[in-house]
């Protein structure tokens, strides 16, 4: 069956970009092992790792997959096909969060079984895990759309700046949170009210940002 | 009605500092327009608003039959677009662009694609990084014209490119006309590269088009007359010239509409032709440019 220019767009990124995607990858299932080893420096290390690898990815595919095209005047090339621009916005959104999305739920996945199978970690870390993870998920969708309706390096560096304080922050909040807390140290994963809401919250945002991507995107009168 | 393969009626779009104004275009089924004009003149904002890619501000613009921007996927299926500006991605072999384009035109010339990699001499495993700059023109060309599109439009094709490389590429963009279906557009500031292939010529200057015929036209029409006139002798205001520059007792003036009795009026004003000459398309480009700057600056003033 023949495919759709979107479709061809979408995979023509992917395939561009799997060496950094595959790095990623391997780089966070090398931290599970750092972890893995136990004792608090590896632990230490193995986590800083295994996120750093996550924003280090998020930095980067909108930079190589939306900024550069217009910088290395790829883009052109990219709009003489026949697609529209809300089109050619849909197909980036999707090829750059998708390409995230592969190492990122590849690794929260090993994340959550790694937990579930170590005996001296308990499974309560879980949900708050998956926060911080889905909060690298929406600072990299805010890089990605402030890179997509920008197009500039500048407006990017400044998104990226916000999201990586926030990953910060948003761990200091959370584990403040007293239902949050109460549940971290539990051998069992409590789905609190509370860590509901910081989740929901976070997809809510996501959804925000991308909505607002393409509607941006489609009123632009001037693409190229 | 006649189904023009471009046609572009009162297009303008207005910037801070450059205003495209009331632009009237029409390139019929097979022919080549030239679009010629000094830098920021507008032609690659035009070019832009016909494919799509800018939204002019007001007027109306069709290609192949398609409003644009409305309609631009529809148009973009059969229209061959390549700029000055465009680049090919540096990291990828000129066959994995093939294989790109090739999966999304269903029309697209295998068998030609191999002739053109012969007669542009490239190689097709080659990553498009090692190509110089003739090299990547050419490459771009081919990834267009494999894929048969009814339109070309081409923005600055040959700007930077040395001889033989321009020579090779209109020597290819007029083998692509022997199907008469087919349009060009062909924008250039290069009026040599215009004047070998084109069968229209549009000049665009500031914003305007200045004058839109047909090659012959422009070239049968404009003459420069190089005169003698003894002192004392007032040279008459002739229809049909545009400029005289008198210095001393020699004068040339400038036709844009030359007839025979032009020549005739100025000897029985008491003058002596000494020359009539063809002016090259140049010429007459430059001086219609400077002939509309002038006009404009009378209104204005």
């Amino acid at each position: 069956m023949k495919r759709s220019v979107i479709q061809t767009l979408i995979l023509t990124d992917l395939r561009r970009h799997r060496l950094p995607i595959l790095a990623c990858i391997a780089s966070g299932i090398f931290a599970l092992g750092l972890i893995r080893i136990g004792g608090e420096l590896p632990v230490i290390l193995g986590t800083i790792w295994f996120f750093t690898g996550l924003i280090v990815l998020g930095c980067l595919l909108p930079g190589t997959n939306v900024i550069n095209e217009r910088k290395k005047q790829t883009l052109p090339f990219l709009m003489s096909l026949p697609v529209s621009i809300t089109q050619f916005t849909t197909a980036k959104i999707v090829s750059t969060v998708g390409m995230f999305i592969v190492p990122w739920l590849t690794l929260v996945i090993a994340a959550v079984l790694f937990i579930l199978g170590h005996p001296r970690l308990p499974d309560g870390m879980i949900p708050v895990v998956l926060a911080i993870a889905t909060l690298t998920l929406v600072g990299f969708c805010l890089i990605a759309g402030v890179a997509l309706v920008s197009e500039a390096e500048g407006p990017m560096a400044a998104a990226m700046v916000v999201a990586n304080s926030s990953y910060g922050l948003g761990w200091y909040l959370l584990v403040r949170m007293p239902g949050v807390r109460a549940g971290l140290a539990s051998p069992e994963i409590i789905w609190g009210k509370e860590i509901l809401t910081v989740l929901g919250f976070e997809f809510a945002v996501i959804v925000l940002i991308l909505g607002l991507t393409i509607y941006l995107q489609s009123r632009k009168r001037d693409f190229v | 009605m006649t189904n023009f393969a471009i046609k572009l009626d009162g297009v303008g779009k207005k910037y801070r500092y450059f205003t495209l104004d009331n632009i009237q275009l029409e390139l019929s089924p097979g022919q080549i327009m030239g679009l010629i004009g000094p830098n920021g003149a507008g032609k690659s904002t035009t070019i832009r608003i016909l494919m799509g890619l800018i939204h002019q501000d007001h007027g109306d613009v069709r290609v192949l039959g398609h409003r644009m921007p409305a309609e631009q996927v529809a148009a973009k299926w059969d229209i061959g677009f390549a700029s000055e500006d465009m680049r090919l991605y540096d990291a990828m072999t000129l066959d994995w662009h093939m294989r790109f384009i090739r999966s999304i035109y269903p029309q697209w010339d295998q068998t030609y694609a191999q002739l053109l990699l012969k007669r542009f001499g490239l190689r097709a495993e080659q990553k498009i990084k090692g190509f110089s700059h003739g090299q990547r023109v050419k490459a771009t060309l081919l990834l267009v014209l494999a894929r048969r599109p009814r339109l070309l439009v081409l923005d600055e094709p040959t700007t930077g490119l040395d001889p033989v490389a321009r020579h090779e590429i209109l020597r290819e963009l007029t083998a692509v006309m022997n199907d008469e279906g087919r349009s060009i557009l062909f924008s250039s500031h290069n009026t040599q590269d215009v004047e070998q292939i084109s069968d229209q010529i549009t000049f665009i200057d500031r914003g305007r088009i200045i004058d839109s015929l047909d090659k012959e036209a422009y070239l049968n029409r404009w003459r420069r007359l190089r005169l003698e006139a003894p002192l004392g002798i007032e040279l008459p205001a002739l229809p049909g010239i545009i400029n005289i520059r008198q210095s001393g007792r020699l004068a040339i003036a400038t036709a844009n509409e030359f007839v025979p009795g032009i020549a005739a009026a100025y000897e029985n004003s008491g003058a002596r032709i000494q020359m009539i000459e063809n002016m090259t398309l140049e010429e007459i480009f430059v001086a219609k440019v400077e002939l509309s700057r002038d006009e404009h600056e009378e209104v204005g003033a």
